[in-house]
């Protein structure tokens, strides 16, 4: 039982990072129903600028929790939020109106670009690099399970950040413009939105907690490697559609549920750790056929 | 940084306004400058510097690639006449000049020990084609040529013509060893090509290719029997040719799946390991779980078939989902395939792989054929790796079979219905479950085909030979040689399995270039390289032109 319960919080704590990347995918899916591909590539980016900044900073700082978090996050943010927004408007925005293909392969062409450049122009990049301890060490124990203060930090990073995006999706301006063009993006655009602003906002969002995944992730696991994304961006699109895909709580809910179902088959199938990446796939394609419109149906808030 | 494009433009503009008046006296200066500069010396070799780049650079002459840039230089001149699509030929040769001088340049300076390594040849030719490039580029846009259509032996003679020489420039261009003097012959080759393109001389073959489509063909398949004998004893390129010809098969048929029925398959890569595992269990390796061999006229269809019914098997629930919710489906059953593979370990070794694959042996044919051993035909001798090559142009003859009685078919026409528009297909009385799943399993069975044979080629199938990137590959080569055709399909699969075995410095860059060229070819021309008569058509007839490709209706997933 205490096995049981430890695995849980474990799982809770996977599914938190797959949960606030898949954000990324449903939101951009919701508005311009494209499978951003790239999206795991861009958490990859996350983790790289925090790393980047980490090995710039003063000896004094490193080891300052409170100091070398924020500022590691924010320099993988601005990474990633740059990528992003370059990517949205060189490859995607020309093909706004191309057939729903196009994209799509543009999308695999800008995944391999990022991996691939990372690894051949990021010092050192083409092995795997440590990722320095960001996060508070130590933990405590509660009725024989133990919880890391890191895996507390990353949980509540993630239900804070999905709350507060929740809340600006649905209170401001902005977030009222992305529903509109959510819906119709020609009569939002005849309202007076600025479609295109719109869009590039979500991609930011979307990159931005992107970002804050990859480093709190990297920190956790301490180490970082180019191709990270490719995985843990499909598995993240696989949460997104287990809770319906452009449906924010539930590409929340769908995160928390893969993290635990993958966690629990690795601990309780026969050679679970050598299929651990299986279980995603299998989940997905089950899923889609037998409830596309995800676990939690049609109440959605940002969708076409 | 929006405005960096605008910026660009107003300078072209206006480059253009001031050149425009003095175009003809330019042009004649700039192509004689040009012309002049390939003659003088490149390099000047002595004093702490060498001469990196092959042939005699030192002397006046035409050596190693300043003969490219003499000859592109002088068909620049065409800007003179009136033909139409001159502008498309003066740019592309102008460009190409352009190129090939700063790669010539770049390496003198670069290997050469500076500066001084470059004489004078190297920048009047590199400031000559740079003028060059901008007096073209004053040229006016037009339609580009129509030749006349010829008559019954000329367009024969044409057909012969225009294969013989690609098939010339091919050897020639494996012929050179040097890398640096390879690409500055493939960029050559390039803007001729796309010169003649322009003259329309690939429309002629096309049309010459319509009137007489089996002399055509007899003439493309003496080409392809006729490579091997160029090589001789060499096998480095047979083997690199035999991997190219199964690649060919396998994208002819992803062909099938996303260029006719519109269906984007990731994952089709699995459908071609599950073929290789199959032979590469029963064909008695030394590294293996299973000691049996089975003749190989018994795998090659079960292989296929294995494939096939899996993918039967796969598709039937999934093939209802919407176009990217399929393509992310397939994806992840590729992965499937390779996770499975990857642990295993009693049936596929796991990550080590079945490896130490005997040669293939056809016992009973031709007085039983030994792939394995070298032959020699008509007095040349060649390589056992030739044999692959025949026995691929087999393949490929078989699966294009396939693919022209499906295209030309009343399937092939519900396949095309559906990528266009799933509902209006389905209110139109077709069947659109059956034939999509018609087609992913014609798919999977062709890859399936094509991977027992690759097993043999590679001598060893291991699950790091399925990721997902072998997926993409495939996928980019029917995207750039163009979707729904199979030409196309070859010269892709060409393209990106020949060039990076030649150019071996970008082999560490192979992806990166290969996601930037998605992009690029997604953006300035989705339909590939060799555009599909169909799709012509749909461009012609304006409307949705824009929609070269599939275009997945809009149906709910049910």
């Amino acid at each position: 039982m205490t096995q049981f319960l430890q695995q849980l919080t474990n799982g809770v704590v996977l599914g938190a990072t797959y949960g606030l990347i898949a954000l990324g995918y449903t939101m951009v899916y919701g508005i311009i129903q494209l499978i951003n591909f790239a999206h795991g590539d861009i958490f990859m980016l996350g983790a790289f600028g925090g790393l980047a900044l980490y090995n710039v900073l003063p000896h004094g700082m490193q080891d300052q929790v409170l100091i070398a978090l924020p500022l590691c996050t924010l320099a993988g943010i601005a990474l990633s939020v740059a990528v992003a927004v370059v990517m949205e408007r060189v490859a995607y925005r020309p093909l706004r109106n191309a057939p729903r293909l196009a994209p799509l392969i543009t999308a695999i062409g800008v995944s391999a670009m990022i991996e691939e450049g990372t690894r051949l122009w990021y010092p050192g990049a083409k092995a795997p690099l440590t990722f320095p301890p960001l996060l508070p060490s130590g933990g405590f124990t509660v009725g024989g399970v133990r919880i890391s203060y890191a895996s507390l930090v990353v949980v509540i990073v993630a239900v804070v950040l999905m709350i507060a995006l929740q809340a600006f999706v649905l209170r401001s301006r902005t977030g009222r413009a992305m529903r509109a063009t959510a819906q119709d993006p020609d009569t939002a655009k005849l309202m007076g939105i600025n479609t295109d602003r719109v869009i590039v906002i979500t991609f930011i969002l979307g990159a931005a907690l992107a970002a804050v995944a990859g480093v709190l992730n990297g920190a956790r696991l301490g180490t970082v490697q180019f191709n990270d994304g490719f995985v843990a961006g499909l598995k993240a699109f696989t949460a997104a559609v287990l809770g319906g895909i452009g449906n924010i709580t539930g590409c929340v809910a769908g995160g928390f549920i893969l993290g635990i179902v993958e966690v629990m088959a690795v601990q309780y199938l026969p050679n679970g750790s050598g299929y651990k990446d299986l279980w995603a796939f299998v989940v997905l394609i089950l899923v889609l056929v037998f409830r596309p419109t995800g676990l939690f149906g049609e109440e959605v808030t940002v969708r076409a | 940084m929006s405005d960096f494009p605008g910026v660009l433009r107003d300078g072209r503009e206006r480059l253009r306004a001031r050149i425009e008046p003095r175009r003809r006296p330019l042009l004649v200066a700039a192509a004689a400058v040009t012309a002049v500069a390939a003659l003088l010396p490149w390099s000047v070799p002595g004093v702490g510097y060498t001469n990196p780049l092959p042939g005699d650079l030192g002397s006046v002459g035409l050596g190693g690639h300043r003969l490219y840039v003499f000859v592109l230089a002088l068909v620049c001149l065409v800007g003179l006449t009136n033909v139409a699509g001159r502008r498309r030929m003066a740019t592309a040769c102008a460009l190409g000049a352009l190129v090939i001088s700063v790669i010539a340049l770049y390496s003198l300076i670069k290997q050469g020990g500076g500066t001084g390594a470059a004489g004078v040849g190297a920048w009047v030719g590199t400031v000559g084609s740079l003028v060059l490039l901008a007096v073209t580029d004053t040229l006016p846009t037009g339609p580009p040529n129509r030749l006349p259509r010829l008559a019954a032996p000329a367009a024969v003679g044409a057909i012969v013509v225009v294969v013989g020489v690609l098939l010339a420039a091919v050897v020639i261009g494996l012929g050179i060893d040097d890398e640096t003097q390879f690409l500055c012959f493939a960029i050559f080759v390039g803007a001729l090509i796309a010169a003649a393109g322009a003259l329309g001389v690939f429309a002629a073959f096309r049309e010459a290719f319509d009137q007489y489509r089996a002399v055509g063909y007899a003439v493309a398949l003496a080409a392809a029997v006729a490579f091997p004998f160029t090589q001789g004893t060499n096998a480095t390129w047979d083997a690199v040719f035999a991997r190219v010809g199964v690649f060919a098969a396998a994208a002819i048929g992803l062909n099938v799946v996303v260029g006719l029925a519109g269906l984007l398959d990731l994952g089709y890569i699995a459908f071609f390991g599950i073929g290789g595992y199959v032979s590469a269990l029963l064909s008695d390796a030394v590294f293996t779980t299973v000691h049996v061999h089975v003749p190989f006229l018994v795998v090659f269809p079960l292989g296929a078939m294995v494939a096939g019914l899996i993918g039967v098997a796969f598709g039937a629930p999934t093939l209802r989902l919407r176009g990217d919710y399929l393509a992310i489906v397939t994806l992840g059953f590729g992965e499937i395939f390779r996770i499975v593979v990857q642990n295993w370990t009693g049936l596929t070794q796991g990550p080590n792989g079945i490896s130490g694959i005997p040669d293939l042996r056809l016992p009973g044919f031709l007085g039983g054929m030994q792939f394995g051993k070298p032959h020699t035909v008509f007095g040349v001798s060649m390589p056992f790796q030739a044999n692959y090559v025949f026995l691929d142009i087999v393949l490929v003859i078989f699966v294009m079979l396939v693919f022209a009685r499906l295209n030309d078919s009343r399937i092939g026409r519900a396949w095309v219905a559906i990528r266009e528009d799933e509902l209006a297909a389905r209110a139109m009385g077709i069947n659109t479950i059956a034939l999509k799943l018609l087609a992913f399993g014609i798919g999977a069975t062709l890859a399936g085909a094509a991977g027992t044979i690759n097993a043999h080629i590679g001598e060893s199938v291991t699950p790091d030979d399925y990721q997902f990137i072998a997926s993409a590959l495939l996928l980019s080569a029917v995207v750039l040689g163009g979707m729904g055709t199979v030409p196309g399909a070859v010269l892709g699969a060409a393209l990106l399995i020949g060039l990076p075995e030649k150019l071996r410095f970008v082999q560490d860059y192979r992806l990166f270039l290969f996601g930037l060229a998605l992009v690029l070819l997604m953006r300035f021309r989705p339909e590939g390289l060799i555009v599909s008569r169909r799709r012509q058509r749909e461009f012609h007839e304006g409307g949705s032109g824009a929609d070269a490709m599939s275009q997945p209706a809009q149906v709910a997933p049910v």
